[in-house]
C-alpha cells in the first residue's frame, strides 16, 4: 500500500513530472533511433545526475529505461530497423503491416501493448518485492553467493551466440572489477605498481566507454555498409485508426505476454529481447489466425510488445533487493545508488523505502507519459529522428563521452579508462563477446567475492558449505542447469540445421 | 584463423591475469587469500580459451575480409588513437584548444564535408561543452600543464 502515498507525493512535485515526461520524450527518441540504446543514453547522463537530488536522479535515468525499450518499436515498425534487440520480435508483423499501409494501427498497438505490459510488471514489483526483500534478509553469505554464481552463469551463458565467449566475457568483467586494493585485506591486486590502479576501475568511465564511446566505434563501421537511407512507412488513410473490436483479439496476447515478460524480468540477465521471442513464439501457438502471424498480424506486435515492456520493472526486483542487476541499465542504475551514498540489498526496505517507492510510482507515470506520446505522437517522433544528422550527431556523441566522464569524478585517469573501454567494448561487439555480461559481471563481481570469502571463513576454509546448505545448492544447481539447457539448445538448432542440409 | 586468434588472445590474458593473482602476498592466519577470486577466474578463464581454441579446429574456414572490412578497421583504429591523443592533451592543454582541434576532425571522419560548419565547430563545440559541463554543473575544468587557452582568456 506504500504505492499510493507515493504516487501522491510525486504527483504533487511538478518539476519531478517535467523530469518523468522529458525522460519519457528523450527515452523514446534514443530507443527509435537506430544505433542509439537506452544504455547509451543512460551512460552518458549518468554523471549530469550526481548534481541531482538521488530520486530525481533514479526517476530521469530509470523511465529513460523504460521509455527506450518502447522507443524500439518505433523503428521497427516506421522504420524496418529494430532500434533494440527486443523489438525484432515486434518488426515481424510490424513490418508487413507498415507496407500493407497500416503502420499507425501498429504502432498503436504497439503503444497500447507496451503500456499493458510495463504496468503489469511494475505491479507485480509493487506486490512482489517486499516478499523478496524479507526472504533476501534471512539468506547467509553461502546462500547469497551461489545466487551470485547462478546470476554470472545465466548472464554469461543464455545471452549471445556463444557459451563459451559469454562466460568468458562474464570473467573478464570479474577480472577488470579486482583490479585495485581488496577491500577486506588491503592487498593490492593487479595494480603493477600503479597508485591510480590502486583505486580501481571506476563503473561510470566503463560504462560510458562501452556504452557509448565503444557505439561512436560501431557506427563508424556501420557507415561504410549501409547503403541508402532511411524512410518512414506512410499510413494509408483508414491505416492509422484503431477500433477497440482491431484490439479486442490482441488483449489476451497482451496480458500472456505482460505475465512472461514479468516472470522473464525477475531472472537476472534473461532481458527483453527473450522475453518477446517467447512471448511471440506462445502467442502463434495459441493464436486463432497462426497462419496471419509474420504476414502481418496486430496480435503479432501486441504479443512481443507487451512481454518486452513488462521485463523492465521486475528486473528491478533482483537489483533492489539482492544488489544483482538483472540488465545493463539495471547495472547502471546501481551505479547511481552507490554514486548517492544508497546501499542496495534486503537492507534497502528498511532504510529507504519511501525513495524505493517513490522511484516506482515514477515508473508507472513514466509508463503513461510515453504512452500518451507514443499514442498521438510516435510519427512526429520518428520525423524527427529522421532529420537527426547521424554524421553530426555521433561526433557530438564522441566528444559528450569524454567531457562526462571527466566530470564524473574530475579524474583524467578516468578518462584514459573511458576510452581504453570503449575500444575494447568495440572489439567484444566485433568478435561476438557479450557485452552485458562483461559490464554486469563488472558489477557483481565484488558483492560476489565478498559473500564467497566470508563463507569460506564460516567453513574454515572448507567449500563444502555451498553444498551442505539446501538454498546454496539450488541456486548453483540452477546455474549448471542453465549450461546444460543452452547447450542442449544448441545442439538441437544444430541437428536441425543438419537435418535441413540432409534434406537439401 | 579467427577462432583461433581469439583463443590465444584469450589465453594470453588469462596468463597474465594468473601471473598477476599469484602476486597476491599470501592471507594472515584466520584470513582468506586475497588472490583466491582473481585467481579462480583467470584459470577458468584459461579453461575457456583452452575450449574456444578446441573448437577452432572443428570450424569451416571463415570468409576472408573485405577491402570495405579492412577499411571501417583502420578508420576505427585512427578515431582511437585520436581519442588517446584528445585524452592526453587535456593534461597538457585543457578542455578547449583540444576540444576546438578534435571536433573538426571528428566531424569529417564521419561524413561533414560543409568547410563552414566544420569551421563553426572549431567554436561552437568547446564553448557548448564547456557551459554545460564547466559552468552550468560546476566542474572544475582540467587544468593544462603546457598552456591553457581558458586561463589564456580569462587573463
Amino acid at each position: 500500500m506504500e504505492i499510493f502515498p507515493a504516487l501522491l507525493s510525486v504527483i504533487s512535485d511538478p518539476m519531478l513530472l517535467f523530469a518523468i515526461v522529458l525522460a519519457a520524450a528523450v527515452g523514446m527518441i534514443v530507443g527509435a533511433t537506430p544505433g542509439l540504446t537506452a544504455s547509451a543514453a543512460i551512460a552518458m547522463l549518468l554523471p549530469i545526475t550526481f548534481y541531482m537530488s538521488p530520486l530525481f536522479a533514479l526517476a530521469f535515468l530509470y523511465v529513460i529505461g523504460k521509455s527506450g525499450r518502447y522507443g524500439g518499436s518505433i523503428a521497427a515498425i516506421l522504420f524496418n530497423t529494430p532500434g533494440t534487440a527486443a523489438s525484432a520480435a515486434t518488426q515481424i508483423d510490424g513490418y508487413p503491416l507498415a507496407r500493407a499501409g497500416k503502420a499507425g494501427k501498429a504502432m498503436k498497438v504497439a503503444t497500447i501493448s507496451s503500456i499493458i505490459g510495463d504496468l503489469m510488471g511494475d505491479i507485480l514489483l509493487v506486490v512482489g518485492v517486499g516478499y523478496i526483500a524479507a526472504i533476501a534478509l534471512k539468506l547467509g553469505p553461502p546462500e547469497t553467493f551461489a545466487i551470485y554464481f547462478a546470476a554470472f552463469v545465466v548472464i554469461g551463458s543464455v545471452i549471445g551466440k556463444s557459451i563459451v565467449k559469454g562466460l568468458a566475457s562474464a570473467l573478464l568483467g570479474i577480472l577488470v572489477a579486482m583490479v585495485g586494493l581488496d577491500p577486506i585485506s588491503s592487498e593490492e591486486r593487479y595494480t603493477f605498481g600503479s597508485f591510480e590502479l590502486s583505486n580501481g576501475i571506476g563503473l561510470v568511465p566503463l560504462m560510458i566507454g562501452v556504452f557509448v564511446l565503444g557505439e561512436v566505434f560501431a557506427q563508424l563501421e556501420e557507415r561504410r555498409k549501409v547503403t541508402g537511407e532511411t524512410k518512414e512507412n506512410e499510413s494509408s488513410a483508414d491505416g492509422n485508426e484503431l477500433t477497440w473490436e482491431e484490439y479486442k483479439p490482441c488483449l489476451p496476447h497482451a496480458l500472456r505476454g505482460g505475465l512472461i515478460g514479468a516472470g522473464i524480468g525477475v531472472l537476472p540477465g534473461l532481458g527483453s529481447a527473450i522475453a518477446a521471442f517467447i512471448s511471440y513464439g506462445e502467442g502463434k501457438r495459441r493464436a486463432n489466425n497462426p497462419e496471419q502471424w509474420g504476414k502481418g498480424a496486430l496480435e503479432g506486435v501486441a504479443a512481443p510488445e507487451s512481454a518486452n515492456n513488462a521485463v523492465s520493472g521486475p528486473s528491478m526486483a533482483p537489483l533492489l533487493t539482492l544488489g544483482i542487476p538483472g540488465s545493463t541499465i539495471g547495472a547502471i542504475l546501481l551505479g547511481v545508488f552507490l554514486i548517492h551514498g544508497i546501499q542496495v540489498g534486503p537492507t534497502l526496505f528498511l532504510t529507504d523505502k519511501e525513495l524505493v517507492y517513490k522511484l516506482f510510482a515514477c515508473g508507472m507515470l513514466g509508463i503513461i507519459a510515453y504512452g500518451v506520446i507514443g499514442y498521438f505522437g510516435a510519427t512526429q517522433v520518428a520525423r524527427l529522428i529522421l532529420k537527426i544528422p547521424t554524421n553530426v550527431l555521433y561526433p557530438l556523441i564522441f566528444m559528450t563521452a569524454f567531457v562526462a566522464a571527466y566530470s564524473a569524478r574530475g579524474s583524467m585517469f578516468d578518462v584514459t579508462v573511458m576510452t581504453c573501454a570503449g575500444f575494447v567494448g568495440w572489439l567484444m561487439r566485433k568478435y561476438d563477446f557479450n557485452i552485458a555480461a562483461f559490464v554486469i559481471s563488472f558489477v557483481l563481481a565484488k558483492g560476489a567475492e565478498e559473500t564467497f570469502r566470508q563463507a569460506l571463513l564460516m567453513s574454515d576454509g572448507g567449500a563444502m558449505i555451498f553444498v551442505e546448505r539446501p538454498i546454496a545448492l539450488a541456486f548453483i544447481l540452477v546455474g549448471a542447469g542453465a549450461i546444460a539447457f543452452r547447450i542442449r539448445g544448441i545442439m538441437k538448432e544444430r541437428k536441425l540445421a543438419e537435418g535441413g542440409l540432409g534434406d537439401a | 584463423m579467427r577462432a583461433y586468434a581469439e583463443g590465444l588472445v584469450l589465453a594470453a590474458i588469462s596468463f597474465v591475469a594468473i601471473w598477476g593473482a599469484w602476486q597476491v602476498p599470501a592471507a594472515s592466519p584466520g584470513d582468506t587469500w586475497a588472490g583466491i577470486v582473481p585467481f579462480a577466474a583467470s584459470v577458468a578463464l584459461l579453461g575457456l580459451s583452452t575450449l574456444l581454441i578446441a573448437g577452432a579446429s572443428r570450424q569451416p574456414a571463415a570468409a576472408a575480409p573485405t577491402a570495405s572490412d579492412n577499411g571501417a578497421t583502420f578508420q576505427i583504429v585512427v578515431l582511437f588513437i585520436i581519442a588517446l591523443i584528445y585524452q592526453q592533451s587535456f593534461r597538457w592543454f585543457g578542455y578547449l584548444l583540444p576540444t576546438a582541434i578534435v571536433a573538426p576532425v571528428v566531424l569529417y571522419m564521419f561524413g561533414v564535408r560543409n568547410w563552414v560548419g566544420l569551421a563553426i565547430s572549431v567554436v561552437a563545440c568547446p564553448l557548448f561543452f564547456h557551459l554545460i559541463f564547466f559552468v552550468l554543473l560546476g566542474v572544475f575544468p582540467p587544468y593544462g600543464e603546457v598552456f591553457d587557452l581558458l586561463s589564456w582568456i580569462q587573463g
